[in-house]
């Protein structure tokens, strides 16, 4: 039973080894510089890392994600769909027909609505 | 006979109630004339009913049979014998009795009278139904215009009085729906008529029996009100219109007696004689106590009220003695004794509200202290309440006095310390209604009551049949002793099985 | 290979319910603002169209979809039970939406797709159809209950109902996971097969399994003890849809559960017993002992709503056919008044923003005889007094328990029904029996709202009187396949 699971072992094993070795190279090997205020922060590329938590996004940005998602979803169920459509053959087009029909019916009422009008 | 006697008395208030519903508000003549007149068919028909009565066979009659829930073996069946023919009389009665007497309601009318004829169907359907589920229905119906009534057009506390009577009877009538079920899944095949149930009645474990007696009991006994459950009954009696508070005396409280007498007795015989004594000790219990509490009060509508706790043991204690002597003649004394005392307490008790009623109506007070002399003001009002006080206090010539008469020589029979206790409260109710007798019409005549008319030609006529079937009662009891006689023994020889 | 068997008339009213949202869907996004409320009209018409579709299947007995969709007498009556109660609350909403200005095409829409995840719920003969159903049902629902968008209490309402929901779905997901891993298939039929047992504890895990599905189904059911989002979600959420909430769900729920609980597990129902025994006492008394003190009506029937679900999982604790059938009558009835309570509510609310205070009902049996009437008679049936739909309804449910025995269960729950009266007669008091100086507030005339007012009122009497008539009473579990 459990030795179903020796590869997952591995890979564990394999990520861990990988990161914690990059890890300890880059000390060994690595210029050490001790004083440098860009080395303080978390972020060395220069993002102010303190700000304002009030910040506020246009609710636009939330609807288009979650938009996104349910079509994204929708390509991820025509993956499987994908793999048996020659088992599937006529029977398998016309439901998708139809699945896919039910979500361009909420296509077309999230653009006649004007959930992707940005202004 | 063809027509359907039974469904027409029960339905036509019912039709009643509908014609109202069409009426406008406004229109207040109409509508009492209306509702009078549909209570008032069912009182004819309940002529028509006395004339066609065999009273020599207890044999059921009028009977009235349809499917009404197959799956549920429920039928709609109806059907009179010589326990109920007296209760739908007297319902009918007091009914168009108390319907007349309401004329004087102005607020809200046409709701008032829906509600009374509404509240004339449930009864009518509780002393008609053979089938327990239908008996359960009408049990029910009639609570929620009583509700309606007491709440409504009641006194101070009306609210808090409508919704204990209501909360203390369904308490009651929820167990019994228990009970009902119990029997409902003893039988084979099941059934809810209660005709088969009779039949079957000994075939009931014992177990069984003791515990549908005592669920039964209790909806019964809060009915009654028998004392440990009787609390609401001042409430509501007092709370009550005095068109209600008639009904609840002299109607609502007999159908706990007849509850027993119809249903506990001969379907549970086991039980009913397991728990004989007790019924007997509960009603000496109701008949002092309910004296005692009597005597305390200084309302006169609360002094009635509680004289028909204490009238109502004398049903308890009459109905708790039942045997079939050495002869094989089942004895029936202390079972018409209980009948008599539930028809003629319906009269007078009634009356006496009634009365109430209309003094309250002109003096805004029930003070039996703030009387005094009035005899001299209105004499006729003063003898009828007299009259009724007689009545109710058990003189020889008047109804009251045979039923009791007939209770203590029952009890006599096998109770003779407890009928001895329960003599006293003769004694006791004699003592408190001529006290108020005397505080009221005796004595000096107080001047604040110097306006005060006498009762008018409507309260009479509302009033006089009651003092006249008292009376006729009293003098010449074998009609109805007569009528009920056959029934009675019938059911005595069934619980001694 | 061929197309596979799939009854497309057994299957007719989902398709049709799923086409009617979809094409409401579609009038909301093409018709002008001003129009929309022809989609209220179209949903009424689609849910006829529909009923006459279950009716015309009534007696089929088939399952589809590989045997995980089972179309029989249980599922179109529940079918029929939702597709009432989906009717009167497009009736009931028709002028709530215009009062209260809120988008007609996406409430009504939403209330089909809510109304098809029941249906789904009521044919599911499989875990993973009932999780389906349940979350189109759920989904729709949560939205529903935040449609007062500018309403912060509308917006608790839906945020609460969700968190609190999805908790609940993950319950479920985890039990369908257990009883997957058991038995190795979700098919409701085969679950309590001892030859599907792929694990030497496979037993064990089914009950954990069950007692997760459990879980979420209480929540959805709105039993003790996971019924704490009750009162916040009813009082907040728009009216109208607290009338769909607690009726729709709450039957969808007993669907599932008796399929679940009594057909798969049917055969440990000795075990499951005390369990639902316990709940169902806790539920009564929780419900109807917080009742007694609401002074908000939206709340007062959450409570009582609570205490309902109580009374129906007697059902569960009996566990019989005839238990399941009570039921199910006990929901077409609740259905009705309930819904007839919330429609008076809602001709008493009118145009006034979140005062549902029972006092708001002062004197209203005086101005509107015919509001106040119809408000006592939901009310009493409510309480279950004959000759009331809920007296029968209680009357049947109380007669399948007794005959299993379930005698101190029955006095338990006719106490709980005596407590009950006491604050359903509350409304009563204020509406008939205290005198007020002020005027009742002058109330709007919707004939549609009437319409379904007089369908409640006649269902509630005539279902008390002739329960047989309407309704029948041998309803089998799961007839094919067990």
């Amino acid at each position: 039973m459990l030795e179903t699971y020796l590869p997952i072992f591995l890979l564990l094993c394999v990520s861990t080894a990988a990161g914690g070795g990059l890890y300890l190279l880059s000390k060994f090997l690595g210029r050490k510089t001790t004083d440098s205020q860009y080395m303080d922060t978390p972020y060395e590329c220069g993002i102010e890392p303190v700000g304002t938590t009030k910040e506020r996004f246009p609710i636009k940005f939330y609807l288009i994600a979650i938009l996104f998602i349910v079509f994204d979803i929708e390509v991820v169920f025509m993956y499987p769909w994908a793999v048996v459509y020659r088992k599937l053959a006529l029977f398998g087009f016309i439901e998708m027909l139809v699945f896919i029909g039910i979500l361009v019916v909420g296509y077309i009422y999230i653009l006649k609505r004007g959930a992707l009008k940005w202004d | 006979m063809d027509i359907p006697l039974l469904s027409l008395m029960i339905f036509t208030p019912l039709a009643g109630m509908v014609f109202l519903m069409f009426l406008k508000q406004e229109q207040v003549k109409i509508i009492r004339y209306s509702s009078a007149a549909f209570s008032f068919i069912p009182l004819v028909l309940s002529f028509l009913m006395l004339g066609e009565y065999d009273w020599t066979t207890s044999q059921l009659q009028f009977v009235e049979k349809a499917i009404w829930i197959p799956s549920l073996s429920v039928n709609y069946s109806l059907g009179a014998d010589g326990l109920s023919v007296p209760m739908l009389f007297l319902t009918a009665l007091l009914s168009f009795i108390s319907i007349v007497a309401s004329f004087g309601i102005s607020h809200r009318v046409k709701e008032y009278f829906a509600f009374f004829l509404l509240l004339e169907v449930g009864m009518m359907g509780v002393f008609a139904a053979l089938d327990f589920f239908l008996f359960y229905v009408f049990w029910e119906v009639m609570l929620v215009p009583m509700y309606f009534l007491i709440g409504i057009w009641g006194g101070p506390r009306k609210i808090y009085a409508a919704i204990k009577f209501f909360l203390y009877t369904l308490f009651g009538s929820i167990f019994m729906l228990v009970g009902i079920l119990l029997l409902y899944f003893n039988t084979e095949p099941h059934t809810l008529d209660i005709m088969e149930l009779i039949k079957m009645g000994p075939a009931f474990g014992k177990d069984l029996q003791i515990m549908v007696w005592a669920f039964f009991f209790i909806a019964f006994a809060i009915k009654v009100p028998v004392f440990p459950f009787h609390t609401w009954l001042p409430d509501a009696h007092v709370e009550a219109p005095t068109a209600v508070s008639v009904i609840l005396a002299g109607v609502l409280l007999k159908m706990g007696t007849y509850g027993i007498l119809r249903i506990s007795f001969p379907m549970l015989p086991f039980g009913t004689n397991y728990f004989s004594l007790l019924l007997a000790v509960l009603g000496v219990i109701g008949i002092i106590y309910g004296a005692l509490v009597s005597m305390a009060q200084k309302d006169l509508k609360k002094l009635v009220a509680y004289s028909s706790v204490s009238h109502m043991g004398y049903c308890l204690l009459g109905m708790s003695v039942f045997f079939v002597g050495a002869d094989g003649k089942a004895f029936i004394t202390g079972l018409s004794g209980c009948v008599f005392q539930m028809f003629s307490h319906g009269l007078i008790t009634g009356a006496l509200f009634l009365l109430v009623g209309v003094l309250y109506d002109r003096a805004h007070t029930r003070e039996i202290e703030a009387f005094g002399g009035l005899w001299t003001k209105i004499p006729v009002y003063g003898s009828l309440m007299t009259f009724f006080a007689m009545a109710s206090l058990g003189l020889p010539g008047l109804s009251g006095f045979i039923s009791e008469f007939l209770v203590f020589v029952g009890g006599f029979a096998r109770y003779p310390v407890l009928t001895g206790i329960a003599v006293i409260g003769v004694v006791l109710t004699a003592g408190y209604m001529l006290r108020m007798v005397q505080k009221m019409f005796l004595g000096q005549f107080n001047v604040r009551w110097e306006g005060l008319t006498e009762i008018n030609a409507r309260e009479i006529f509302t009033i006089a049949p009651l003092a006249i079937l008292t009376l006729a009662v009293g003098i010449y009891p074998k009609p109805l002793a007569n009528l009920m006689a056959a029934t009675l023994e019938n059911i005595v020889t069934l619980v001694n099985r | 290979m061929e197309f596979p068997q799939i009854d497309y008339v057994a299957i007719l009213p989902e398709i049709i319910i799923c086409g009617l949202a979809l094409l409401i869907m579609l009038f909301a996004a093409f018709l002008p603002r001003d129009r929309r409320w022809i989609t209220g009209h179209i949903a009424w018409f689609g849910i006829i169209v529909a009923s006459f579709a279950v009716w015309m299947n009534w007696g089929t007995d088939t399952r589809t979809f590989a045997g995980m969709y089972s179309i029989d007498l249980f599922s179109s009556v529940l079918k029929l039970i939702f597709l009432l109660g989906s009717l009167l609350v497009v009736f009931m909403s028709e002028n709530y939406i215009r009062l209260h200005k809120l988008e007609a095409g996406e409430y009504y829409a939403l209330i089909i797709f809510s109304l098809f995840g029941m249906m789904m719920m009521a044919s599911a003969a499989d875990l993973v159809v009932f999780f389906v159903g349940l979350e189109i049902m759920s989904v729709a629902l949560y939205v529903l209950a935040g449609f007062r968008r500018s309403d912060p209490k509308s917006n608790e309402s839906s945020l609460k109902y969700f968190l609190l929901g999805a908790f609940a779905t993950g319950f479920i997901v985890l039990g369908i996971a257990f009883v997957f891993g058991a038995v190795g298939t979700t098919s409701i039929a085969q679950m309590f097969d001892p030859q599907q047992y792929t694990l030497a504890n496979s037993f064990f895990y089914l009950m954990v399994g069950g007692g997760l599905l459990l879980i979420g189904l209480a929540f959805k059911l709105a039993s003790f003890p996971f019924h704490m989002w009750v009162p916040d979600v009813y009082e907040g959420a728009p009216t109208a849809v607290t009338a769909f909430m607690s009726s729709g769900p709450k039957a969808a729920a007993i669907a599932v559960l008796a399929r679940v609980f009594v057909v798969a597990f049917g055969q440990h129902i000795t075990q499951l017993s005390p369990m639902f025994w316990s709940l169902s006492v806790l539920t009564m008394f929780t419900g109807n002992l917080i009742a007694i003190s609401q002074t908000n009506i939206k709340r007062m029937l959450a409570y009582s709503s609570i205490a309902h679900a109580g009374y129906m999982l007697i059902a569960f604790a009996t566990g019989t056919a005839e238990a399941v059938n009570s039921v199910v009558f006990y929901l077409l009835t609740y259905t009705v008044m309930n819904l007839g309570a919330f429609m008076v509510l809602l001709v008493v609310e009118g145009k006034e923003d979140g005062d549902n205070e029972i006092t708001s009902f002062t004197g209203l049996g005086r101005r509107h005889p015919f509001l106040g009437a119809a408000m006592t008679l939901f009310l009493i049936s409510l309480a279950g007094i004959p000759p009331t739909a809920g007296f029968a309804g209680k009357f049947f449910l109380f007669k399948a328990a007794v005959a299993k025995g379930q005698i101190p269960l029955v006095v338990i729950a006719v106490i709980n029904s005596l407590i009950s009266v006491y604050y359903y007669l509350r409304v009563v008091v204020v509406m008939f029996m205290i005198d007020t100086q002020t005027e009742f507030r002058p109330v709007s005339y919707p004939a549609f709202l009437y319409v379904a007012l007089v369908v409640a009122v006649l269902g509630t009497i005539v279902l008390g009187v002739f329960p047989t008539s309407f309704f029948p009473f041998d309803i089998p579990l799961l007839a094919s396949g067990r």
